[in-house]
C-alpha cells in the first residue's frame, strides 16, 4: 500500500497499536473470504442486477406444464385467458382448474390401490373449500418502470414460447430468457425487419412504447 | 502492514489538532479503505436475486372480469348538487379515474376539478371505519335499536323532528326521508334544505313573480330541436356577480353551453357578448368581454336603472319607486346603463340572459323583471322545466336555528353537510344543539357537527353506493357502486329504511322508487326490466317532467326599484368559494388543497383579497396578516393583492379552517430547512362562515361595515406563479416589444376584418431548418391545439392530469419553493392599464417541440424524440442533472426533489392502525403510469399510456386508430372542450381541420422550437359592435 518506508522506528509486537492493526487485518481478511464464498454462486454466472434468467422457484403446488401443456396439449390460453385481451396473461383462478379437476382427481401415474385424490390436488381442493387463493410464486417479472402488454404481443402473433421458452417441456417453470431491454429491442428490430409469421408488423423502438 | 500503519501514524502525529493521528489503528485513510471495501461488498451482494413475489389469482372468477382491463361504469358525480354525468374507470375492482359522460345532456362530457378529485376521497384513511355512538364505535344493530326506540318515543310524545340536508336532487332519497316521516307519523316533522351557497333569493323571487318557488334552468345555449331550427342562445350575457363559470349552481353545464358562442371563425365571425359586474375578481368575471367593478350592495341600484331604461325603451311600465343614490358618479352610471341597455336591446327578444348572485330578494325581483322584459322566460330562463340544483330555503334554516335555541327540537338529523361549520354563530348553535335529545349525523368523517352528534351513521362514499339524481326536471341519472365498501359504512337509504322497519338494500329501495315514481307515471315503455337495465347501462334516462309546473303569468306587483341607499361606512365583505373548495368536505382532499386558485394562483390557504389601491392606502403587501372585523366577529388572515377588485371590497373564501385538516402537518416535512404545511395542531386556513349574515330572510354572503386592521405579522402564501403581467417592465423592455406575445389577442371587429393577421405576433418566424430531415413523422404525428377563447381557467384539466398521471402532492412549503409537480400550469396573465385589468389564462404544459432544447442537453439521453412527434421522458434513464429543465423555454419540467409519492402516503395519514391502512391511498394510483422517485425529471407525456393503449386495441382488431379513440385526460374532462388532440397526419381528424385555423399560433415560435402544442388566439368581443349584431333585421345563423 502507499506509504513511505523511510521511517526508522521499529514497533514491537506488544505495542497495543500494532495489535489493533492486526485485528483489523484479520477482520478484513475474514470479510473478504466470507464475501467471496457468499458471492461465489452469483459470480460463477455473472449477470446484470435484476437479471433473473434461470429462476425456477418451488411452487406451492407441484404443477407440471409438461403434463398439461405438453402431454395433454391444452392450449396456453385455455388457462391464461387474459393473454389476448389484457396486459396480464393472468394466472388461472382456482375455479378454472376445477373445470377439469372436478372430474380428474387421481395422479396420472398413481398405482391402482393408491389414494383417489393426489396429494397435490388436495391442496387445490383445500383452496376451493377455504376460499383461499393459491400463493403462486411469480417467475417472469419486469421492473415497475416497464409497461408490457401480453395483448399487444399475442395479437401480433408472437408465440408464447418466444419469451417463455419451451414451457410444454418444463416440469417446473423457469425463466428461459434474460428479459433484458437489449433482448426486447433485438426482437422488436427483427420483427419489423422480417415480420411475424409472414405478416408485416411495425414493432416500434420508441422509448415510450414501454416506458411511461 | 505493521510498518505501514506505524508510518501513517508517525506521518500524522505531528500535525496540530490531528485527532485521527492519535486514535492509533483506525485512522481516516484506514477507515475509508475499510468503508470502501464494505460498500463494494454490499453492492456486489445486491447483484443477487430480487425478492420473491407471489401472485394471487382469484379463487372464483366472475364472468367478464379480465384482470388488468378497465371497466367503465356510467354514474353521477357527487361533488356538488349539479350532478354531472360520470364515467367511472375501474381497474381490478377499484375506481381510479373519473371521466365526463359525453352522453349527458347537461355536462356534455365535461367534469370539473372537484369531480376529478373524487377517487382520492374514497381512499382517504380518515373516513370513519364504522358507526359511532357518543364518539365510540358501536354496532349497527345496537344503533338501529336505539334510534328506533327514541324515534318511537318522540312520535308518541309529539316532539319535533328536523332533517337537514343540502339540496337533494335524488328522488329516491327524498322519498325515503318522507317515508321515514310517514312511518312514525310524527306530529311535527320537517325537511330543512340548507345550501352552503344558497340561491334562496332567486327561488323566493320566482315565488313572487311566477307563483312557483323554482330555480330557473338557465340556458346559455341549447341546440335546436329540429335540424334547421333556431337554437336557444344567450347572445348577450349580463351577470351581476354570478360566477357561473366557476362555482355558481352548475358551472360545468354553464361552461359547456357558454363556450358554444365563444369561438368565432373566419367564415362566421360571431360571438356572444359577456358583461360581468362584480366586486371581487371571479372566474366568470375574468373571462368576460367587459367587466365593471361594482359593490355588491349597489347591484340593486344598477338593476333599477337598467330596468327603468329598458321599460322606457320598450314602452312598458317601469317598476314603482324612486331610485336611491349610489356611490357611482352620475355620468359613469349613465354610461354603464346606456351600454348595458344598448347591448341587451341589440339582440332579438329572448337572446339575452341577465344573472345575479345576490341573496337580496328585491335585487332578484328586478332581475326577473328585466329577463321578462327581454323575453328571456321563453328561451334562456326556463321555469317550466326548472333546475333542482339549488332548493335551499334560508327562511327554513333561520327558523330551525330559532327552534334549536328555544329547545323545541326533539330529533335532529343532518346528512351531507357540516351544519355547525357552515353557519354563523357557531358557539350559540353548538349550545343549542346540546339541548336536542337525539342528534344523528350521516357524515363520512368526524366533522364539526358529527363530533356533537349522539349517533354517527356514516354514509358510503358515493363511489360505493347506489343513488340517483334529477338535476333538471326530466333528466334523471343513476349513481352506482364501483367498489365494495372499504369500511363498515351503510348507505343513508338503508339506514333510513331500517329505521322505518324496511329490510331492503339500497339497490332494492332505488329500484322500487324508480318503478313506482319514475317508470309507471313517466316513462313511455313496456317493460320495467328493459327500462331499468338500459338506465343502469347509460347511467341516465330522459323522461317527461314529473308534473307540468304551473307558472303564473309574470306578476310585476312585487318588483320595486331600489330606493334604499346602501350603507356607505366601512368596507364591503364578499364571501365566495374557491374553485375546488366548494364544500368543507373537500378540505380533506390534498389534490384540491394544492390546486392553485385560477385567479390568485395561491394553494393551501384562504386569504383576504384586496385591491391594489386599498393595499397602498393601508400600507399592505402580499402575506401581511390583517384582522378583518364586523359586528363583533373577527378573523386574522393574510392579505393578497388582487388587481381588478373593487377598492372597497374584501373577498374571503369559505370552506377553510375545517376540522381535521391539521392532518396536513405531515405533508412535506422532509428535510432540514422545510416547514410543515400547517403548524402543528393548526388547520388549513380559517373558517369565515361567521361572517355569513342572516338578513332579509336569507343568508347573505356579503355584508358592509367591515373594518380592516394590520397586525404586523406575516404569513407566507404559497403561489405557483410569481410573475403576473404580460407587459415587460418599461425599464428593461427592448424598444417596440413591451408586450410578451405568448398570449396573442385581438378584438372581434379586427378579427372579422383580417382573421389571419389580427393580433398576430410581429416577430419574424424563421423558416430555415437546421435539421430538415430530423423527425420526418411519416406515421402518426400527435399534436394538440388549445382554444384560448374557450378556456376559462377552471383547472379541471390540472386535476384530471394529476389523477391520470400519478402526479404527486408536495405540500405548501415545497410549492413556496416553486417545486410543485403539476404537469399543467394554468398561467394567468393580467394586462391593461390601472385597476381595470384584463385576465387571460393559458394552460401550459410540455409543448413537445420538434426542435426541443431539452433533448440536446441531456447527457444520458433520458429525454428523446419519438418518431410520432412526442418528446419522451424516460424515468429509468434519468439521472437528475436538471439540465433539461434549465434549458426548457416554457418551464414545464418538474423535478422530484423527494420521494413525493411514497412519503405522501405515510405522512398524510400519520400514525396507522395497521399496515393495510397505510397503503390505502396508493390504491388511487394509475397502474399504467410509473410512480416517479427522487432525482427524476418528469413532465407532460401527452398521455402516452392512452396512445399506446389505443394502439394495442386497434392492433388487435387490425384496424387503424380512429380519430377520437385517444383522448388525453385534460381534453376529456375540459368542460369547455377547449382542447383538441389527435393525429395531424390523418386528413379526417379534427386536429387536421384545426391546423388551418387562422387564429392558430405557437408560443415563442419565433425561436424555432417548433412546438407541437399550439394555441388559438384570443378574440374579445369589445369596443365595436360585432358583425353578428347586424342580424337584427333577419339574418339567422
Amino acid at each position: 500500500m502507499i506509504t513511505s518506508h523511510s521511517q526508522p522506528a521499529k514497533p514491537t509486537n506488544d505495542d497495543p497499536r500494532v495489535m489493533r492493526q492486526r485485528a483489523l487485518t484479520v477482520v478484513l481478511v475474514i470479510g473478504l473470504l466470507f464475501g467471496a464464498v457468499t458471492l461465489a454462486s452469483s459470480m460463477s454466472s455473472w449477470r446484470l442486477p435484476d437479471n433473473q434468467q434461470g429462476y425456477s422457484p418451488q411452487q406451492p403446488i407441484d404443477y407440471s406444464h409438461r403434463l398439461h401443456a405438453g402431454e395433454l396439449g391444452i392450449d396456453c390460453k385455455f388457462c391464461h385467458s387474459g393473454a389476448s385481451t389484457s396486459r396480464h396473461a393472468g394466472i388461472p383462478s382456482t375455479s378454472v382448474c376445477m373445470k377439469c379437476h372436478k372430474v380428474v382427481t387421481r395422479a396420472k401415474d398413481a398405482p391402482e390401490d393408491g389414494p383417489a385424490v393426489s396429494d397435490e390436488l388436495q391442496k387445490l381442493f383445500k383452496s376451493v373449500d377455504e376460499g383461499e387463493a393459491i400463493p403462486w410464486v411469480r417467475v417472469h417479472k419486469l421492473p415497475d418502470f416497464v409497461y408490457f402488454s401480453h395483448q399487444a404481443h399475442v395479437t401480433a402473433g408472437v408465440s408464447c414460447q418466444k419469451c417463455h421458452g419451451p414451457v410444454e417441456t418444463m416440469q417446473r417453470i423457469h425463466q428461459q430468457e434474460t428479459l433484458s431491454m437489449g433482448w426486447c429491442i433485438n426482437c422488436h428490430r427483427e420483427a419489423t425487419e422480417k415480420g411475424i409469421n409472414g405478416r408485416a408488423v411495425h414493432a416500434s423502438t420508441n422509448c415510450s412504447v414501454c416506458h411511461y | 502492514m505493521n510498518n505501514e500503519a506505524n508510518n501513517t501514524k508517525d506521518a500524522t502525529a505531528g500535525l496540530p489538532g490531528s485527532v485521527v493521528g492519535n486514535s492509533a489503528g483506525l485512522n481516516r485513510r484506514r477507515f475509508l479503505e475499510a468503508a470502501g471495501f464494505s460498500i463494494s461488498l454490499v453492492a456486489l451482494g445486491g447483484c443477487g436475486r430480487t425478492p420473491v413475489e407471489t401472485a394471487l389469482p382469484l379463487v372464483d372468477h366472475p364472468e367478464g372480469l379480465i384482470p388488468g382491463n378497465t371497466l367503465t361504469y356510467a354514474s353521477t358525480c357527487s361533488g356538488c348538487t349539479a350532478a354531472c354525468g360520470l364515467l367511472v374507470q375501474a381497474r381490478d375492482g377499484r375506481p381510479l379515474k373519473m371521466e365526463g359522460d359525453p352522453a349527458h345532456p347537461l355536462s356534455r362530457g365535461g367534469l370539473c376539478a372537484v369531480g376529478q378529485a373524487l377517487p382520492l376521497g374514497l381512499y382517504d384513511d380518515h373516513r370513519l371505519k364504522g358507526p359511532l355512538h357518543n364518539g365510540d364505535p358501536a354496532s349497527w344493530d345496537k344503533i338501529d335499536g336505539n334510534i328506533k326506540k327514541q324515534l318511537r318515543a318522540i312520535a308518541d310524545s309529539g316532539g319535533a323532528v328536523r332533517f337537514v340536508t343540502p339540496t337533494i336532487t335524488s328522488p329516491t332519497l327524498q322519498a325515503t326521508i318522507e317515508a321515514l316521516f310517514d312511518h312514525y307519523q310524527f306530529a311535527d316533522a320537517r325537511h330543512v334544505v340548507f345550501d352552503v351557497e344558497s340561491c334562496s333569493a332567486i327561488l323566493d323571487a320566482h315565488e313572487q313573480t311566477h307563483g312557483a318557488r323554482v330555480l330557473p334552468h338557465y340556458k346559455f345555449y341549447e341546440d335546436p330541436a329540429e335540424p334547421d331550427g333556431e337554437p336557444i342562445a344567450a347572445r348577450v350575457i349580463v351577470s351581476f356577480g354570478a360566477d357561473f363559470l366557476g362555482t355558481w349552481i352548475s358551472p360545468v353545464e354553464f361552461t359547456a353551453a357558454w363556450r358554444k358562442l365563444r369561438s368565432p371563425t373566419a367564415e362566421h365571425p360571431v360571438m356572444s357578448y359577456h358583461v360581468q359586474l362584480e366586486g371581487r375578481m371571479s372566474l366568470a368575471g375574468s373571462n368576460a368581454d367587459k367587466r365593471y367593478r361594482l359593490l355588491p350592495d349597489e347591484y340593486g341600484i344598477v338593476l333599477s336603472h337598467l330596468a327603468e331604461r329598458l321599460a322606457e325603451s320598450e314602452n312598458k311600465k317601469s317598476p314603482p319607486g324612486h331610485i336611491a343614490e349610489s356611490s357611482i358618479p352620475a355620468a359613469e352610471l349613465k354610461d354603464l346603463v346606456d351600454h348595458l341597455s344598448n347591448r341587451l336591446l341589440d339582440v332579438q327578444p329572448g337572446q339575452s340572459l341577465v344573472l345575479c348572485d345576490s341573496q337580496n330578494v328585491a335585487d332578484q325581483l328586478l332581475v326577473n323583471f328585466i329577463n321578462n322584459l327581454l323575453g328571456n322566460y321563453e328561451t334562456t330562463v326556463d321555469v317550466k322545466r326548472p333546475s333542482r340544483q339549488r332548493q335551499g330555503s334560508d327562511a327554513d334554516v333561520l327558523k330551525l336555528i330559532e327552534e334549536l335555541k328555544a329547545g323545541n327540537v326533539a330529533a335532529l338529523f343532518v346528512a351531507g353537510t357540516d351544519l355547525t361549520h357552515n353557519l354563523p354563530g357557531r358557539e350559540a348553535l353548538v349550545a343549542a344543539i346540546g339541548k336536542v335529545p337525539l342528534v344523528v349525523s350521516f357524515a363520512e368523517r368526524q366533522d364539526d357537527f358529527a363530533s356533537l352528534a349522539h349517533f354517527v351513521c356514516p354514509d358510503h362514499h358515493p363511489l360505493e353506493s347506489w343513488l340517483d339524481a334529477e338535476p333538471v326536471d326530466g333528466v334523471i341519472s343513476l349513481s352506482q357502486p364501483t367498489v365494495k365498501p372499504l369500511r363498515d359504512t351503510r348507505s343513508i337509504l338503508e339506514s333510513l329504511a331500517r329505521w322505518s322497519e324496511r329490510d331492503e338494500s339500497a339497490y332494492e329501495i332505488l329500484k322500487t322508487t324508480w318503478r313506482e315514481k319514475i317508470f309507471f307515471p313517466r316513462a313511455q315503455q313496456q317493460s320495467f326490466r328493459k327500462f331499468w337495465n338500459q338506465a343502469v347501462h347509460d347511467g341516465l334516462v330522459m323522461v317527461p317532467p314529473a308534473k307540468e309546473i304551473s307558472v303564473d303569468p309574470f306578476n310585476s306587483e312585487a318588483v320595486r326599484l331600489a330606493d334604499e341607499r346602501p350603507p356607505q361606512d366601512g368596507l364591503s365583505l364578499v364571501l365566495y368559494s374557491k374553485i375546488g373548495m366548494t364544500d368543507s368536505r373537500h378540505a380533506h382532499n390534498p389534490w384540491l388543497q394544492e390546486l392553485p386558485d385560477p385567479v390568485t394562483k395561491i394553494t393551501w390557504d384562504n386569504y383576504v383579497c384586496i385591491s391594489p389601491a386599498l393595499a397602498e392606502e393601508e400600507g399592505l403587501e402580499d402575506g401581511d396578516v390583517v384582522s378583518v372585523a364586523a359586528a363583533g366577529i373577527s378573523v386574522e388572515l393574510p392579505v393578497l393583492i388582487q388587481p381588478g377588485q373593487h377598492d372597497r371590497v374584501l373577498a374571503l373564501a369559505l370552506h377553510y379552517g375545517v376540522r381535521g385538516t391539521d392532518r396536513y402537518f405531515h405533508i412535506g416535512r422532509q428535510w432540514l430547512e422545510s416547514r410543515p404545511t400547517v403548524a402543528e395542531g393548526e388547520l388549513v386556513g380559517k373558517n369565515v362562515a361567521g361572517f355569513v349574515e342572516p338578513r332579509d330572510g336569507a343568508l347573505q354572503y356579503h355584508r358592509s361595515g367591515v373594518t380592516l386592521k394590520k397586525t404586523g405579522r406575516r404569513h407566507d402564501l404559497a403561489t405557483t406563479q410569481i410573475y403576473q403581467s404580460l407587459e415587460v417592465p418599461k425599464h428593461i423592455a427592448p424598444r417596440g416589444a413591451e408586450v410578451r406575445d405568448q398570449i396573442q389577442s385581438t378584438t372581434l371587429a379586427a378579427f372579422a376584418k383580417d382573421p389571419l393577421h389580427a393580433g398576430a405576433s410581429a416577430h419574424h418566424l424563421p423558416d430555415e431548418q437546421l435539421w430538415p430531415e430530423d423527425h420526418p413523422k411519416d406515421g402518426h404525428a400527435w399534436g394538440m391545439i388549445i382554444d384560448m377563447n374557450a378556456c376559462t381557467g377552471c383547472s379541471a384539466c390540472l386535476i384530471a392530469c394529476q389523477s391520470e398521471n400519478n402526479v404527486a402532492v408536495v405540500g405548501k412549503d415545497e410549492v413556496r419553493r416553486q417545486r410543485e409537480m403539476h404537469w399543467i400550469r394554468l398561467d394567468r396573465y393580467y394586462s391593461g392599464e390601472g385597476d381595470d385589468v384584463e385576465v387571460q389564462y393559458q394552460p401550459m404544459m410540455c409543448q413537445h417541440c420538434d426542435n426541443a432544447p431539452c433533448e440536446t442537453v441531456c447527457p444520458v439521453l433520458a429525454t428523446v424524440h419519438s418518431d410520432e412527434g412526442l418528446n419522451e421522458q424516460i424515468y429509468n434513464r434519468c439521472v437528475g442533472t436538471r439540465y433539461c429543465a434549465n434549458n426548457c423555454p416554457y418551464k414545464v419540467r418538474r423535478f422530484n426533489w423527494f420521494n413525493n409519492t411514497e412519503w405522501f402516503d405515510y405522512e398524510l395519514n400519520g400514525e396507522q392502525d395497521s399496515a393495510e391502512d397505510s397503503s390505502l391511498i396508493s390504491l388511487a394510483l394509475n397502474p399504467d403510469v410509473t410512480v416517479r422517485s427522487r432525482g427524476v425529471m418528469e413532465k407532460c407525456s401527452m398521455c402516452v399510456q392512452r396512445i399506446e393503449q389505443a394502439r394495442i386495441q386497434a392492433g388487435g382488431r387490425g384496424a387503424p386508430i380512429v380519430d377520437g379513440a385517444i383522448q388525453t385526460a385534460c381534453q376529456q374532462t375540459c368542460p369547455a372542450q377547449a382542447i383538441v388532440f389527435g393525429d395531424m397526419n390523418d386528413p379526417d381528424s379534427a386536429i387536421h381541420a384545426e391546423l388551418a385555423n387562422p387564429r392558430r399560433y405557437g408560443v415563442l415560435e419565433e425561436f424555432n422550437f417548433r412546438p407541437t402544442v399550439t394555441y388559438l388566439r384570443v378574440v374579445k368581443n369589445t369596443d365595436e359592435r360585432t358583425p353578428g349584431h347586424e342580424a337584427k333585421g333577419g339574418r339567422h345563423e
